[in-house]
């Protein structure tokens, strides 16, 4: 189904709310004002915000340590990832995840840190929706190189078993955190790995919004309609470095000069003018609305306050009395 | 009203009661629709294949299955045949299912129980026979449950499917396979987490020991009774939480305490204890403590080794003797 106008700057605006928040985090970092970690999906915006741009709200999503693309993507605000990443007690996880995003409110249950352990997490919320019989999909979203963990194939094999209703969407961007995607794998695509369990699936373009958005709706529809798992694979490039402690170093100038000439950003906003969607003075207007959101956002998170002693010890049973 | 029940029966009834009641509740495991040892066998004669839900063989991956299902509305008690298979699903309990609630900031829940079976004595050497419940202590958030009783095991599994912390349940192969019986109520019951029980009154010393290590402590009473020394044995049904009071109730009465445990003695629930006593509780002892475990070796093949190996009512009696 084509985009509406609507719909079109819709994701577009939150490309770049992505894209902003992202470049704020790194200049905090690089100005020593706050420690937190990065690893930025900078160039894969076309994937996180249209890959979780056909789900409702009742679906749930697991997302990838990189950036902030899905979160926004599937409806968290700037003001509550700021407030969680800097550890704040006003944050969803009340300051205790920080990055391990998780936010009840849009059914984001929360981020692993060994990579790839949510293969299977997800499939446990796939299957408790078809055991509930209820309409909700499970994405679960990965970057290629977490693909190679162990749990990805019994994970794939058991949503293909008992059919549940999920997507895998993978996110090829090139890179398995240091190392070329060619160091750690002897094929070019990863999603044909899906047919050793009889999963459908397709390798799409991750660089224009509307095959992106396209394909995840093709494949949630799928698994909505009770037809079992779907794989898709978005090709893209990580214009980022892996985190913010990488020395870099090892990507070819070329390829960076190669893919720029395809941002995702840019590719949309040529869509919106070529399509007399917005003019470039209406561009620019929201543009600043976003800057001025996520300076918002920043700000709040600073003058938020932090958690104290006690919640140190809150949180970790729900029954009373059993840490000494 | 009581009647007589095995181990096993304990442990089935709880199954089924805890499934009639709760229609979220299901079992899951490798052949949990036969059931290897037991436990689960006969449940897929009242209730549907996907509430006695067969699952293929990767621990890691059927555990974080269970973790996403009870993220989203039910309550799996998963079967890991042998703890030595659970060490493979370390990844998802450790890292994830005990930290869950407090990095989300309480906003989900994981109740899940895991049973598991411990224990050597059936010639199955290394990898069938361990008894690892104390590799578990170090991870926050998870409670561990270790009966040694049909009563204890049903009213200690039904509270543990109740539970909205993830629980740990320890199932002795001897207790299970042994057909080891025991009385327990007619009607409907629970029972607490933390709260020990005496299981055998005395005034020399304190002897606090684990499931099957429950029955050596007591032959080890009633040998020390012929040479007129008086032990007190306590059982503590859960190690975490972990009933300090009517422990070191008991070790103010006796002065003397010896923990006893199947599991290897480094590092273990006996060296917890032990430095429990050495601190807050030092003034109560009139002797040092005693920690009687089986040696940092592998559990052997040979019946002969094995004998050796594993603690019994011999070396528990040494060890009381000791202290006095």
């Amino acid at each position: 189904m084509a985009l509406t106008n609507e719909k079109l700057i819709e994701l577009y605006r939150k490309m770049l709310l992505v894209r902003t928040m992202e470049a704020k985090h790194g200049q905090l970092l690089a100005d020593g004002k706050i420690q937190l970690m990065s690893h930025f999906g900078t160039g894969q915006e076309a994937v996180s915000v249209g890959v979780t741009g056909p789900l409702k709200k009742e679906d749930i999503l697991f997302g990838t340590h990189r950036g902030v693309g899905e979160y926004i993507g599937k409806g968290m605000s700037a003001r509550d990832i700021w407030l969680e990443y800097m550890g704040k007690k006003a944050g969803p996880c009340k300051g205790k995840g920080t990055l391990h995003l998780a936010d009840r409110r849009v059914n984001i249950p929360g981020l692993v840190s060994s990579l790839g352990a949510d293969f299977s997490i997800a499939v446990g919320t796939a299957l408790a929706s078809k055991m509930r019989n209820i309409d909700q999909v499970t994405l679960y979203f990965v970057g290629e190189g977490t693909c190679n963990q162990g749990d990805a194939g019994p994970s794939m094999c058991m949503a293909a078993l008992w059919k549940l209703p999920m997507v895998f969407a993978i996110c090829t961007n090139q890179f398995c955190e240091m190392s070329y995607m060619c160091e750690h794998f002897p094929t070019e695509d990863v999603a044909p790995r899906a047919a050793g369990y009889g999963i459908p699936y397709e390798i799409v373009d991750g660089q224009d919004i509307e095959i992106t958005y396209g394909a995840a709706e093709r494949a949630a529809e799928h698994a909505r309609k009770g037809k079992g798992p779907y794989v898709v694979e978005f090709k893209t490039f990580r214009m980022a470095l892996h985190f913010s402690g990488d020395p870099g170093g090892y990507v070819k100038p070329e390829d960076v000069e190669k893919w720029g000439k395809r941002d995702p950003i840019d590719l949309c906003q040529r869509k919106i003018f070529d399509k007399k969607i917005m003019t470039p003075q209406e561009d620019q207007k929201l543009r600043d609305e976003v800057k001025t959101e996520v300076e918002g956002a920043v700000a709040n998170a600073f003058a938020s306050a932090n958690p104290t002693a006690d919640d140190l010890f809150e949180d970790v049973y729900g029954q009373k009395g059993v840490i000494y | 009203m009581s009647r007589t029940i095995t181990f096993m029966q304990a442990l089935n009834e709880a199954m089924a009661e805890e499934m009639r009641r709760d229609p979220s509740v299901f079992v899951m495991g490798e052949d949990v629709q036969i059931g290897a040892f037991g436990q689960t066998s006969g449940l897929i004669k009242e209730f549907a294949p996907e509430r006695v839900l067969n699952t293929p063989i990767a621990e890691n991956a059927i555990t974080g299955v269970a973790m996403g299902a009870a993220l989203n509305g039910m309550r799996p008690v998963l079967e890991l045949m042998f703890c030595d298979f659970a060490m493979l699903a370390m990844d998802q309990i450790c890292n994830h299912l005990g930290q869950w609630r407090f990095i989300t900031g309480n906003q989900y829940s994981i109740p899940v129980t895991i049973r598991t079976a411990v224990g050597a004595g059936f010639r199955m050497a290394y990898g069938h026979s361990q008894s690892l419940e104390s590799q578990f202590i170090q991870a926050p958030g998870l409670i561990l449950v270790a009966p040694s009783t049909p009563h204890d095991a049903k009213g200690l599994l039904k509270s543990a499917i109740r539970s909205d912390d993830p629980v740990i349940f320890f199932e002795h192969k001897k207790l299970i396979l042994g057909g080891v019986k025991g009385e327990v109520p007619d009607g409907e019951y629970t029972l607490p987490f933390g709260k020990a029980v005496v299981r055998k009154e005395g005034k020399d010393a304190t002897v606090v020991a684990t499931m099957f290590m429950v029955y050596e402590a007591l032959g080890a009473a009633e040998e020390l009774a012929k040479e007129g020394i008086s032990i007190e044995v306590i059982d503590p049904r859960t190690l975490i939480p972990l009933d300090k009071d009517t422990i070191f109730k008991s070790v103010g009465k006796t002065g003397r305490l010896i923990v006893v445990e199947e599991g290897r003695i480094r590092g273990g629930l006996g060296a917890e204890i032990a430095a429990l006593a050495c601190g807050d509780y030092f003034s109560l002892l009139k002797a040092p403590v005693q920690r009687v475990g089986a040696p940092m070796v592998p559990i052997p093949g040979s019946p002969v080794l094995e004998d050796l190996y594993l603690p019994n009512k011999d070396s528990i009696a040494r060890a009381v003797k000791r202290t006095l």
